[in-house]
């Protein structure tokens, strides 16, 4: 071989290993199988009713059914379009029962109820479940998803695995597990001892809440004309017993807001935030780390923790006529506990016993 | 010499280092994204600045867009800033401000400075509510977009918002699909891993928002400079004020379709971004402020991401001459070794971050474009070098910065 050749074939050798990455690069680039936007979050925006309303709309094809089954006092059952078999309960005066079944037993049929539904107890339900009714489960049942025109009550132990929602009350009693989301049109009532992840309602309260005292304390002198200025401050700060701060408060260490105390404005700490009992926030509440909130208080703003929150029987977030936010990955609720609005446990959110 | 290439190779080191940083911390970190939740709340006035300077193919779109939003209509005012249009943008903004009544309310700018800082100052006028969004003209926002910008600004310490950019066009040619590529490693990774070690998240001006109080505390928007967003991040982190990224918070935007665009578009970025350096780099390193200790360090390191491309230029020309003077760098061996390292590693880093972010973002064959991003940082380095040799021949010569702005391929509606 001459030293032509070598020179010529060392270059053609890195020629081709040189290219050899771009090939399945020009196969992309010519065929384009991946070459769309990426998906933007655009109409349904996290709604936590997003996926109660598809199963409504997707209802309305057994409507007639329903209506039928309603009329003639009859039970069917029958495929839908997209091959999900159902039976369809029909209505009367009384409440409509599942015939009872073996302990642990799963129901792989979509319901739905003309009435009232009233569920046995020990079922798996695999497939959603739909009342024009309120819904009422038994003990340790674990359901897919609910839809219940009216009110839905989860019986002791159970577990929701995606979503329920109701246009009535959801009451949860003790030991049940919301895995997905629970969405209520009127409120949420959570005994003790239940998890829950995302929950929406105008209340939510834990066992034991009165939510008829949902605005005593909260209606501050809201401050006309320019916003104030904004408090930043370095290092760890304690705040006395019943002052009153007028403006936004930054603390970059950790936060100790004493019992009684009143804040016109919003509240940040970059570590712990700790409040005593009977604090009344007029805007939000927000911490890098931890919210220890005490008992007895009124934040009217979101309450955001980073890592956790603890939440004192006997306090309120946000008002009904102001709902707001209660977010952190993990929260714990004493009972006596109102929320307005959304609380979001990220990883677990519980309610605990009083401490 | 060798020092001044030993330098230049050291910071280098620092930025890939950075670079695997955060894809790392994007991989297998906590990640944070505190306000992404609040989903209910008494939401506060908000004003939306829409900037536009000859936007007629693309301004209908982002109004049509804000109409639909869900978002309290009686909370919310849009302002297109009309800034000295000669097309029918006034034409096409007068229409949907008839369309709908009360909730757009024009600025029409006929004189004035050129420049978004400039048209954005003039139309504060307007300004009545403490939060403010602003996008460029060119973007869609989709309906949940203003509740998730406006979330962060309940948290008193927040002065500014950074939401997601996402083309739209991407699949048009090699570049708008290699702008993609860049974005998603520029937000995905870059700017995600920045919120989640509480570093320095960078305002982009679009997509974006800023707390009126915070605005008015650091002295308004400043009409000098070309790039009001970065200039804006770092006057809100000198006073004590954060700037937070919200990836979940996504709109689609309008990316250049021609080389020639993306050059002007990069250029302009690369001045605006050398000045902010010049003005802050010191005073955030050294300066008597509430940033911590990684914010300075981020900060000084974001802002000198585009003067790394002439450095790096010259690094390769003092290699060049190290080799051809016979001058042996170290200890041969450690040379050697140190070559190979970087060569397996370091010249990766950029396009691991990439990679992680097409990844995160559940795509699959887009990756493999991966290799033309060569391209892409080949024509990035010289056109950035080129801004920066002409800056530095501006600030001798005394010239003014000239305003280019990035011209739209959207078709104009009828």
């Amino acid at each position: 071989m001459s030293p032509f050749s070598g020179v010529a074939i060392l270059c053609l050798i890195g020629a081709v290993l040189f290219l050899l990455p771009l090939v399945p690069a020009i196969l992309e680039l010519r065929h384009k199988t991946d070459a769309l936007p990426l998906t933007v979050v655009q109409q349904h925006a996290g709604e936590i009713r997003f996926f109660a309303d598809g199963f409504r709309s997707y209802l309305k094809g057994l409507q007639p059914v329903l209506e039928l089954c309603s009329k003639v006092g009859e039970t069917t059952s029958g495929v839908m379009p997209d091959g999900t078999e159902y039976i369809v309960l029909a209505g009367g005066d009384s409440a409509l029962q599942l015939p009872r079944t073996e302990p642990s037993q799963a129901c792989e049929l979509m319901i739905a109820s003309a009435s009232d539904l009233v569920l046995p107890s020990d079922m798996q339900f695999s497939k959603d479940l739909y009342a024009v009714g309120s819904l009422m489960g038994g003990e340790n049942d674990t359901y897919r998803a609910a839809l219940a025109e009216k009110d839905i009550y989860l019986g002791q132990g159970s577990t929701v695995m995606r979503w329920i929602h109701a246009a009535g009350k959801v009451r949860v009693d003790q030991g049940c597990r919301l895995y997905g989301r629970v969405s209520s049109d009127h409120g949420i009532s959570l005994n003790q001892d239940c998890s829950f992840l995302r929950l929406n309602a105008p209340f939510i309260a834990t066992d034991s809440a009165d939510v008829s005292l949902e605005t005593a304390g909260v209606e501050f002198a809201v401050a006309s004309g320019p916003v104030p200025p904004r408090t930043l401050h370095d290092g760890d700060l304690q705040i006395p017993d019943g002052q009153e701060l007028n403006g936004n408060l930054v603390v970059r260490g950790k936060l100790e807001i004493g019992d009684g105390a009143r804040i016109r404005g919003s509240v940040k700490s970059e570590k712990e935030l700790v409040l005593g009992s009977n604090v009344q926030i007029q805007g939000s509440l927000m911490s890098s780390t931890r919210i220890q909130i005490g008992g007895g208080c009124r934040v009217h703003g979101p309450v955001i923790a980073e890592h956790s929150m603890h939440v004192q029987s006997g306090t309120q977030c946000g008002s009904s006529q102001c709902p707001t936010t209660v977010s952190a990955p993990q929260i714990e609720l004493e009972p006596g506990v109102v929320v307005w609005g959304t609380l979001w446990a990220r990883e677990q959110g519980k309610v605990v016993r009083n401490a | 010499m060798i020092y001044v290439l030993y330098f230049i190779v050291s910071l280098i080191c620092i930025y890939t280092v950075r670079h695997y940083w955060f894809t790392l911390n994007r991989l297998f970190g906590f990640q944070r994204h505190p306000y992404i939740d609040i989903d209910t709340a008494d939401w506060p006035d908000v004003t939306i600045l829409v900037a536009a300077h000859n936007e007629e193919k693309v301004v209908a779109n982002i109004l049509s867009a804000l109409m639909t939003v869900k978002y309290p209509e009686e909370k919310m005012l849009v302002v297109p800033v009309n800034d000295r249009s000669t097309d029918r943008t006034r034409e096409i903004i007068d229409g949907y401000v008839e369309k709908f009544p009360g909730r757009i309310r024009p600025f029409h700018r006929t004189s004035g400075k050129g420049g978004k800082a400039a048209a954005l100052k003039d139309a504060m006028e307007l300004v009545e509510t403490e939060v403010i969004l602003i996008f460029d003209a060119d973007y869609i926002p989709g309906a949940g977009l203003i509740k998730q910008l406006v979330a962060p600004f309940f948290d008193p310490e927040v002065g500014g918002v950074m939401g997601r950019v996402v083309p739209m066009n991407c699949g048009t040619n090699l570049l708008t699909r290699l702008l993609d590529l860049e974005r998603s490693g520029g937000y995905q990774v870059d700017q995600q891993a920045r919120m989640n070690l509480r570093l320095v998240p960078q305002h982009g001006g679009t997509v974006a928002g800023v707390r009126l109080s915070a605005l008015k505390e650091i002295g308004g928007w400043d009409d000098s400079t070309l790039t009001e967003d970065t200039d804006l991040t770092y006057r809100l982190l000198l006073n004590g004020w954060k700037t937070v990224y919200q990836n979940r918070s996504e709109c689609y935007e309008e990316v250049p379709e021609t080389w020639q665009v993306r050059i002007k578009q990069i250029m302009r970025w690369a001045k605006g971004h050398n000045q902010a350096m010049v003005n802050y780099t010191l005073r955030l390193l050294l300066g008597k402020h509430r940033a911590t200790l990684r914010e300075r360090i981020d900060g000084a390191l974001l802002l000198g991401v585009y003067i790394m491309a002439p450095i790096t230029v010259v690094g390769w020309i003092l290699a060049l001459a190290v080799f051809y003077r016979g001058i042996a760098p170290l200890h041969g061996i450690v040379a050697i070794l140190a070559v190979t390292t970087y060569a397996a590693i370091g010249n990766l880093a950029a396009f691991f971050e990439i990679a992680a972010a097409v990844r995160l973002d559940g795509s699959r064959r887009r990756v493999c474009l991966l290799p033309f991003l060569l391209l892409g940082f080949t024509v990035s380095i010289v056109s950035v070098t080129w801004a920066a040799i002409s800056q530095v021949k501006d600030a001798l010569t005394g010239a003014e910065f000239h305003w280019d702005k990035t011209e739209r391929f959207r078709k104009v509606p009828s």
